[in-house]
């Protein structure tokens, strides 16, 4: 039997007790990819029910559930929504800290990804502990630098799963100052780390790719956009939250609970090499200068360069939490009081997997009359698909079937969606004609 | 000084919370002073490492859940860990995963026990059964009379 006659299906079941549910088949027949569809079953999907008659105030403890990974990126999503609506002007002291509770998390989601899940696959690793022993030195930094993160999201949050110190018009409580000034030393302590970090991710060999997609993230005049921004697109699209309908649609495909998202009709990406791509002339000098010695160029075409990107990412998050804390002095009150009143509220933010949405129809008493949550991994579903398509074409589909298993995985823990959480997610059913 | 850290892992899931109620034991008891640190943890994952290394000793106390009885206690020596089965993930690294992930990076104590109490159900909500409940009492004492002999 040729190669060409091979038929391989692979289909993966649908997985239990993991945060985000998926699936994925895959067939080949005579050299072609005649299936691939990607199945995740998204949580939001639920909550936005949940959220119906709920009053504002108990939306962002109630959105932190969404995600065990990013709370922050919903609580902060929600409140920005509402106090939008609700005419509410952050204080300057609100302003920074929501965006140095959100470098928390971006610091943390990112260095699990890129430690405990997408770099072992580089070093010809099944999983960290493996890695451990050839990168002893680098996974203990990378969870050091975790750490930091849980410690930020834990010092505005009361705990770093599941915070609770979001609240419409700021926070509830105000850290004190010492606390903030000896986690500001520990941060400014591991920016060599972070430095280090990422030298050490430009210098792994990843596989060549060259694909062309759209790339959607929030974009500030002036900073790094994470927590406040307009939504842009490498194509020139500059547009407010409230404008996300007129060109952003959600569908249903036949083969998934999950919406498929697609920008103009075509699937987009979403996530820290979209945010570079678009943004990379808003990094701090200093780090557009470690990426020119590097030799990473942006914008990037090569999905692979994810894991450099979300280097990148805790890099400046951890400059930025700790510049921030440097001015760190106690308000009046860390909230400004909130008068609701009934109409639409959208707002976005970039959480650590990229673009998050969310809209909420308000009545006059405060209260939820129905909710919508678009989330960075529907938002990536069509792209992963795509890309997969790609890749394997690329990869060349005459290899193994578990050569062709690994690849698959790779590809999709690029885009860090709920469900690279299962390292080792594909099982192979082969048929062969 | 040698420091000691006793850990009980569990999450408000009925028998799950069998670390948290031997931890609640010992501290009736008044173990804490004589410990430098005593914390119930709900599903720490790989910040769990971090918790192993600036220390002597840890007492690991968590449930787990083989062919046993509910309520059996099982001590496992560092040469005797369970078998490490799943991969590793963001959202679910587990204890065992973390405890070789630790000892891959030199990361250990130079003593750890860890204990595992075995569990029926851990439904969202529930109490413990009152199997979890004495044996997390049992437990405690046993590891405060050890602690003082």
């Amino acid at each position: 039997m040729s190669e060409q006659n091979r038929t391989v299906a692979i289909h993966v079941p649908v997985l239990a007790r993991v945060e985000g549910e998926g699936a994925l088949d895959l067939r080949i027949e005579d050299g072609n990819i005649t299936q691939l569809r990607l199945r995740i079953f998204e949580p939001p999907r639920f909550f936005e029910k949940f959220l119906e008659g709920r009053h504002y105030s108990e939306i962002p403890d109630l959105v932190a559930r969404i995600c065990g990974i990013c709370p922050v990126a919903y609580q902060v999503t929600a409140a920005q929504a509402l106090e939008k609506l609700f005419g509410v002007e952050l204080s300057p002291w609100a302003q920074a800290m929501r965006r140095v509770f959100y470098c928390g998390e971006w610091i943390q989601s990112h260095s699990l990804h890129i430690h405990l899940l997408a770099a072992p696959d580089f070093f010809g690793c099944g999983n960290a502990i493996e890695l451990a022993k050839i990168a002893p030195d680098e996974v203990r930094r990378g969870l050091r630098i975790q750490a930091l993160g849980n410690e930020l999201m834990d010092l505005f949050g009361a705990r770093s799963v599941h915070p609770v110190g979001v609240r419409i018009g700021g926070f509830h409580a105000a850290p004190a100052l010492s606390r903030i000034r000896d986690l500001r030393d520990k941060l400014r302590a591991a920016l060599p780390e972070a430095e280090a970090l990422v030298r050490w991710a430009a210098r792994i060999p990843m596989p060549p790719d060259d694909q062309a997609f759209v790339s959607v993230a929030m974009r500030h005049p002036t900073a790094y956009a994470i927590e406040t921004g307009a939504i842009a697109a490498s194509d020139g699209l500059l547009i407010e939250a409230d404008a996300y309908d007129a060109h952003f649609a959600e569908q249903h495909e036949p083969h998934s609970t999950a919406l498929f998202s697609t920008y103009h009709q075509q699937p987009y990406l979403v996530g820290p090499l979209a945010r570079l791509n678009l943004n990379h002339d808003r990094l701090p000098v200093s780090i557009q200068t470690l990426l020119a010695e590097t030799g990473f160029t942006l914008p990037s075409r090569n999905l692979f360069h994810s894991l450099l990107a979300r280097a990148v990412e805790i890099l400046l998050a951890l400059q930025e939490a700790a510049r921030l804390l440097d001015d760190y002095t106690l308000p009046d009150s860390p909230w400004a009081p909130v008068t609701p009143r009934a109409g639409v509220a959208t707002g976005c933010t970039e959480a650590p997997r990229g673009l998050l949405w969310h809209r909420y129809e308000m009545d006059a008493d405060g209260r939820v009359v129905n909710a919508r949550i678009v989330p960075p991994t529907s938002q990536n579903q069509g792209r992963i698909e795509q890309d997969l398509r790609l890749s394997l074409l690329n990869f060349g589909l005459d290899h193994p079937d578990d050569a062709l298993r690994l690849h698959c995985e790779k590809v999709i823990r690029n885009y860090d969606p709920c469900i690279s959480c299962a390292t080792h997610f594909l099982r192979l059913n082969v048929e062969r004609t | 000084m040698s420091t000691l850290r006793i850990l009980g892992i569990g999450s408000p899931s009925g028998d799950d919370q069998a670390g948290w109620l031997t931890v609640d034991a010992l501290l009736a008891a008044g173990v804490q002073s004589t410990v430098v640190d005593i914390q119930k943890l709900d599903r720490p994952g790989a910040s769990l490492v971090g918790l192993l290394g600036d220390a002597d000793r840890v007492i690991l106390i968590d449930a787990m859940q083989s062919d046993g009885a509910v309520g059996r206690i099982r001590h496992f020596a560092v040469d005797d860990w369970p078998a490490y089965r799943h991969g590793l993930s963001s959202h679910g690294l587990g204890v065992l995963d973390a405890l070789a992930l630790a000892r891959e990076l030199g990361s250990l104590p130079s003593r750890i026990d860890l204990y595992g109490i075995e569990i029926g159900s851990a439904n969202p909500g529930a109490l413990a059964d009152r199997r979890i409940e004495a044996a997390a009492q049992q437990l405690a004492q046993q590891i405060a009379d050890d602690l003082t002999a």
